[in-house]
């Protein structure tokens, strides 16, 4: 994954979740629970793990997808993951 | 080539029904992985001969009833073949007595190896499958647990175990495109049923009057592996010669 910024990852992080689970992307906050806030079932968990993999070739653990549970996390994992 | 280019995972691929899973998959084109508990020797063989009909196929030495030991076969399929189509949860013991005769060790050690070893493989490769949006489970179970077998308390509820993991795990995954299937085999002819007592009185049993040949439920499997069934899922097809009619 070429470097990018704490921002840019965020903002792309952020409207990559709002497509799929298709809201609007101001609405991700950073603590707004995705399932009780948002509606997300885990067939969006997934597909945000799968296009995050396919995005900034990563390969998750699917271990990880029981912690997609807000952004913060997301952002977490992605930080996690890029840097290994 | 009803599985051209397809991947394959087979339990327990040296022997009996899985060994002929693992040839009649390899000869409809796809590429297979199989695993095996103890015989390196009976793996090198069975690569040799897929060798000579120029497949392609892998063998691994795994316990599938250790959940990491399942992950490590997915995760060696995935490094070999990129992707995971079709997962064939074979492997299998008996260890038959009587219920009074039978010590918790027999129960346990057949319910790991033929309920816990098909959850274990399941569950290794259902997120990639997820992920594909496509997949096909197919659960080696028998006839033991769909009418019961007397003598064989342990392995009829592991066999009806996995008809209820197959039919619970179908309607969970239908919606990502996974397919999951059982096969119910009656009285085959391998090396499990080669020392039965009383085969002759069995095969009255049997409307067909003999026992299945392997080939006989590899082909079923083939089809339900294949696009021919492609709207068949959570089923159980048994393949006994009527046996359970």
């Amino acid at each position: 994954m070429a470097a990018i910024s704490a921002k840019q990852l965020e903002n792309e992080l952020r409207l990559l979740i709002a497509e799929i689970v298709e809201i609007e992307p101001a609405k991700i906050t950073p603590k707004a629970s995705f399932v009780a806030d948002l509606g997300m079932d885990s067939m969006m968990a997934l597909e945000i793990l799968a296009s995050i993999e396919k995005k900034y070739k990563l390969r998750i653990p699917e271990e990880n997808l029981a912690k997609i549970t807000d952004f913060d996390k997301v952002v977490e994992l992605v930080t996690k993951f890029t840097k290994k | 080539m009803l599985l051209k280019d397809k991947v394959a995972i087979v339990t327990g691929g040296t022997r009996g029904i899985g060994r002929a899973i693992v040839f009649e998959l390899i000869e409809n084109g796809a590429k297979v992985l199989f695993t095996y508990l103890k015989s390196d020797e009976s793996a090198g063989i069975i690569l040799d001969e897929i060798k000579e009909l120029n497949g392609e196929a892998e063998a691994i030495k795994a316990d599938v009833r250790l959940y990491d030991e399942a992950k490590r076969v997915i995760g060696e399929a995935i490094n070999k073949f990129g992707k995971i189509d079709i997962l064939v949860n074979n492997a299998g013991i008996v260890k038959d007595k009587a219920l009074m005769m039978m010590d918790p060790a027999e129960w346990l050690d057949v319910i790991n190896t033929n309920l816990t070893g098909y959850f274990n493989m399941a569950k290794a490769c259902i997120v990639t499958m997820m992920k594909q949006k496509t997949g096909n489970i197919i659960n080696i179970s028998s006839i033991a647990g769909v009418v019961g077998m007397p003598r064989q308390v342990n392995y009829s509820s592991a066999k009806a175990g996995e008809l209820g993991l197959t039919k619970s795990l179908a309607k969970e995954v239908a919606q990502y495109g996974i397919r999951v299937n059982a096969v119910a085999p009656g009285f085959i002819d391998t090396d499990m049923t080669k020392d039965l007592k009383q085969k002759d009185a069995m095969i009255k049993m049997i409307p067909f009057g003999r026992f299945g040949k392997p080939e006989e439920i590899a082909k079923v499997v083939t089809f339900l592996a294949s696009e021919r069934s492609a709207y068949i899922t959570g089923q159980v097809l048994k393949v006994d010669g009527g046996l359970a009619i």
